[in-house]
């Protein structure tokens, strides 16, 4: 699909109008392809937030317990699933986990954004929508212990069975302390406290 | 040491050990194992520019085949196993060339969980290039050391391993867990 002059012009005034006329409220979708997906997206799924960050990034806020039902429907126009990626936001107590999307038709990569707690962290699968997803899933399992409800195959994955039990990316993870009792005393560079260079 | 093996330092062969010394320093085969990113570091040490053909030294796709193994990187504790399982794979003698500063203490991971810190421990190195990464030119410093050292006799990583087997099993097994070898290296190799 071609973006015309027109749609381009019109994506400009959006973009200037939108703060003068209202603080607030949301900023209006441009008239791109990008801005009609979200719109058709958000018509089917009004509980999510949809914008538009740049040409082919498109963005969604979903709360955790409707993220299997909007991934069916958007699954429609995303024909496939690149990525789940997790992150950890410690002070808030929360897992983000991003579902990265790629529309083969239209050419937009969607993130699809949904935070969960961080103790007991739970997951519907989404294995049924997109098989790739295992993967992606035991992956997140392995490295931030969230548990994927009806994932068959969630266990040790890639890391030795010792660092599967403490998930090592998790941010309280203590990396430091780990190397010492494992690769020994007399590697490290620093103190514990981090300030005074050792070697 | 049990009598079930061939002796280099037998006294028929002593006389001709300047010989082979010699013969091994210009036919060294490397292993075509590449870790971490000095990897791709090979493609202009083997390529028309730095041609490390003409010192006799060759990409090999048999261990069994093998004098040289190169270490170009960082080394994980999954990927160290498979490096041990080579290495003995190889025939005597056989040297070690680690690149970079990883090998030697970790480098730039050296508060990560998932990179080996001292790779001195768990097999013996010959010759160590410190650098992040080592410009081809001082990998070709080292491999004319470890030429150096091959025809002096000092290149003896091959025999400290077989002298102190118990100690480098030991470094290994406490980093692996015991039994690691019948848990992990079976499931590639069935015949070890």
């Amino acid at each position: 699909m071609a973006v015309t002059d027109n749609e381009v012009k019109n994506k400009v005034e959006s973009t200037q109008k939108a703060p003068q006329d209202t603080q607030n409220a949301k900023p209006e979708l441009p008239n791109t392809k990008e801005g009609r997906l979200v719109k058709e997206l958000l018509e089917k799924a009004p509980y999510a937030e949809g914008s538009v960050r740049r040409e082919k990034r498109i963005e969604f806020r979903v709360p955790a317990e409707r993220i299997h039902e909007f991934l069916e429907i958007a699954s429609e126009k995303f024909e496939m699933l690149m990525q789940i990626s997790v992150v950890d936001w410690l002070k808030e107590g929360e897992f983000e986990l991003v579902y990265q999307l790629w529309s083969v038709s239209e050419s937009v990569h969607a993130f699809v954004k949904t935070r969960i707690s961080r103790e007991n962290a739970k997951m519907p699968t989404v294995m049924d929508i997109w098989p790739v997803a295992e993967t992606y899933e035991r992956e997140a399992h392995e490295f931030f212990g969230i548990i994927f409800e009806g994932n068959p195959r969630l266990g040790p994955f890639i890391l030795e069975p010792r660092e599967y039990e403490k998930h090592p990316l998790r941010k309280d993870f203590n990396t430091l302390s780990y190397v010492k009792t494992i690769y020994g005393e007399d590697f490290d560079r620093y103190d514990e406290s981090k300030t005074n260079y050792v070697i | 040491m049990g009598g079930d093996f061939i002796s280099y330092e037998l006294k028929e062969f002593k006389l001709f050990e300047p010989l082979f010394r010699w013969a091994r320093k210009k036919s060294i085969w490397l292993v075509a194992f590449c870790t971490g990113c000095g990897g791709i570091e090979m493609p202009p040490l083997v390529t028309a520019r730095y041609d490390i053909e003409r010192f006799g030294m060759m990409p090999n796709p048999a261990p069994r085949m093998a004098d040289l193994f190169l270490i170009t990187g960082y080394v994980t504790p999954k990927t160290l196993k498979r490096i041990i399982i080579t290495y003995e794979l190889m025939p005597d003698p056989k040297y070690i060339l680690a690149h970079g500063s990883c090998p030697i203490n970790g480098g730039v991971y050296w508060d990560s969980y998932n990179v080996v810190k001292q790779l001195d421990k768990y097999i013996p190195i010959d010759v160590a290039i410190a650098g992040c990464m080592p410009r081809p030119e001082a990998v070709m410093d080292g491999i004319r050391e470890i030429m150096r050292k091959i025809e002096n006799g000092e290149a003896d990583g091959w025999r400290r391993y077989r002298e102190n087997y118990e100690w480098y099993r030991k470094n290994q097994d406490e980093l692996f867990g015991e039994g690691w070898r019948e848990r992990d290296a079976k499931r590639w190799l069935a015949w070890l």
